[in-house]
């Protein structure tokens, strides 16, 4: 087992890297859309860390960026001291994308052995977690069944499953819970907790803003491709001077702040 | 839910591109009647109608009963197909349901995903091969002359059209796209290339222009091999089919080095 790399300023202690460090990322697509702007974002290790916004604030694009899925611009992102490009980073990434991106050709228990391949494992250790997650997930009458011919509820834990296999120390959900029925949605915050319990780092993205509240050590809001704020749920509200998380949003992001125009307006 | 800690480990230098290639594998068999049953019999249709129905009112071609002349071109043409095929549309599948994320994210550098796709055009490729030489041979009589000959020449071929239907795969919008290059390019440039006929038959200008078509290469490589005579050099085949494929290899290469629209 490698170590994870250290950092050792003068002669004080060793601090522990960040597990997401970003700076100056900026991305911008082909039709010119400036998704990131110069993008700076510190995720220290074993947090839980919420990243709310907008749609079409680049949340899936910061997310796309930390996973090698997309092409940056400019900037750079380390992953618990490593490059994020690297392979030794992506090994310790697991994404829950927000779209179900099943292979259609899988079982439920393919999907998880070929994950786990896909990310090192050999054939046993691959097969014993996938029966594993399998179980973890509630999947067990589904084992045998191919992904398009799940429920939505069920792709859901499928793609959970696939996420966590290969144990990463960073696990992404991109809306892990949207549409998900209340009883899943609790019971998979159960599992991520305890997740999170364990020394995983978690970076959340979701629109349920009383979740984030709920699960978060910490949140940050993005806007228009940058973090305009970033605090804890209580920090935030304690410094825009409101009593909920929902006003800091419509406070805070580009929108929002015209809808939070209106409503006083109206008022 | 009993959730475990995570782990610390170095990612395994290739055991991700030995998976990746199972899974294409495992496509390729689980399709077995589409990938391969359908192709096959195919090529024996037109090894049948062709070759026994009408070979004997056709004189011989080149020193050779033409049921034999043709078996080699029908062979080189049924795999070239099929490495086009599968790998345009494994890889136009994965881009199109996104489920390529799960690999381009996964720590897997850029040449074992490329190696990875081609595996499965390959072993598919190499199945209809085997199936078509076995079946053909005592059908038709034809004799396997040079079979290192062969292996080079089919190993050239299934990389280059592999690495074409990646790279179709890559570039496509739509599922027409790729058919439109099968019917509309390769299926003719093959047919015109020699599979029925020899060129050296057709007189000038045709014989020269038959040369700039790259196929052509194709048929008399993999003819070669079988037969042990061509209508060019053998060097000169296996020349121009290495020169094209390595070409097309390394664009293949480009796209996933450096993600070219396999990412946004």
């Amino acid at each position: 087992m490698s170590q994870p790399a250290t950092i050792t300023p003068g002669n004080g202690p060793a601090l522990a890297p960040a597990a997401l460090s970003i700076r100056g990322l900026t991305k911008r697509y082909a039709d010119g859309t400036l998704a990131l702007e110069n993008l700076d974002l510190d995720i220290p290790a074993g947090s839980f860390f919420g990243l709310l916004g907008p749609n079409g604030a680049g949340k899936t694009t910061l997310i796309g960026a930390v996973c090698n899925l997309i092409r940056l611009t400019g900037g750079e992102i380390t992953v618990f001291g490593q490059p994020g490009s690297g392979m030794s980073a992506r090994r310790m990434i697991g994404i829950a994308e927000q779209e179900p991106n099943l292979d259609k050709f899988l079982t439920v228990y393919e999907t998880l052995l070929y994950h786990g391949g896909y990310y090192g494992m050999d054939g046993g250790e691959a097969s014993e977690r996938a029966e594993q997650m399998i179980d973890a997930f509630d999947l067990r009458a589904k084992r045998d069944v191919e992904a398009p011919k799940l429920s939505g509820g069920m792709r859901r834990r499928l793609l959970l499953a696939r996420a966590l296999l290969h144990r990463p120390r960073l696990v992404i959900l991109d809306e892990p819970t949207a549409g998900v029925d209340l009883e899943l949605r609790h019971e998979l915050w159960r599992y991520i907790r305890g997740l999170h319990e364990q020394g995983t780092t978690i970076l959340l993205t979701t629109h349920y803003l009383e979740e984030a509240e709920a699960l978060c050590d910490e949140i940050a809001l993005i806007s228009d491709g940058r973090i305009v704020a970033r605090d804890t749920a209580e920090g935030l509200k304690l410094s825009h001077g409101v009593d909920s998380l929902e006003d800091v949003y419509l406070r805070t992001v580009a929108g929002g702040r015209i809808a939070m125009d209106r409503l006083e307006e109206v008022e | 839910m009993n959730p475990l800690p995570p782990v610390d480990v170095e990612p395994h230098p290739w055991r991700g591109l030995a998976w990746l290639t199972r899974r294409e594998c495992h496509r390729v068999l689980k399709l077995w009647k589409q990938t391969i049953l359908a192709p096959v019999i195919s090529s024996l249709l037109f090894m049948v109608v062709f070759g026994l129905s009408l070979g004997d009112s056709i004189a011989e071609v080149n020193g050779f009963e033409y049921r034999v002349f043709i078996v080699p071109g029908l062979i080189a043409m049924a795999m070239a197909q099929s490495a086009y095929s599968n790998n345009s549309s494994t890889i136009f599948q994965a881009r199109n349901d996104r489920y390529l994320d799960d690999i381009l994210s996964a720590p897997m550098s850029a040449w074992q995903v490329h190696l990875g796709y081609l595996a499965g055009g390959a072993m598919r490729s190499l199945i209809i091969g085997v199936v078509l030489t076995a079946l053909a041979l005592p059908i038709t009589g034809a004799p396997l002359e040079l079979p290192l000959e062969l292996i080079l020449a089919v190993l050239l071929t299934i990389g280059g059209f592999g690495a074409l239907g990646i790279i179709v795969g890559v570039y496509a919008q739509s599922w027409d796209n790729q058919s439109f290059i099968n019917n509309i390019v390769i299926l003719p440039l093959i047919f015109l290339g020699g599979v029925f006929y020899s060129v050296s038959r057709l007189g000038s200008p045709w014989e020269q222009i038959s040369h700039l078509n790259p196929l052509f290469y194709v048929v008399e490589a993999v003819r070669y091999g079988f037969l042990g005579a061509a209508d060019v050099s053998p060097w000169l085949s296996l020349g121009v089919v290495a020169a094209i494929t390595f070409a097309l290899l390394m664009w293949a290469q480009v796209l996933f080095s450096t993600g070219h629209r396999l990412k946004p």
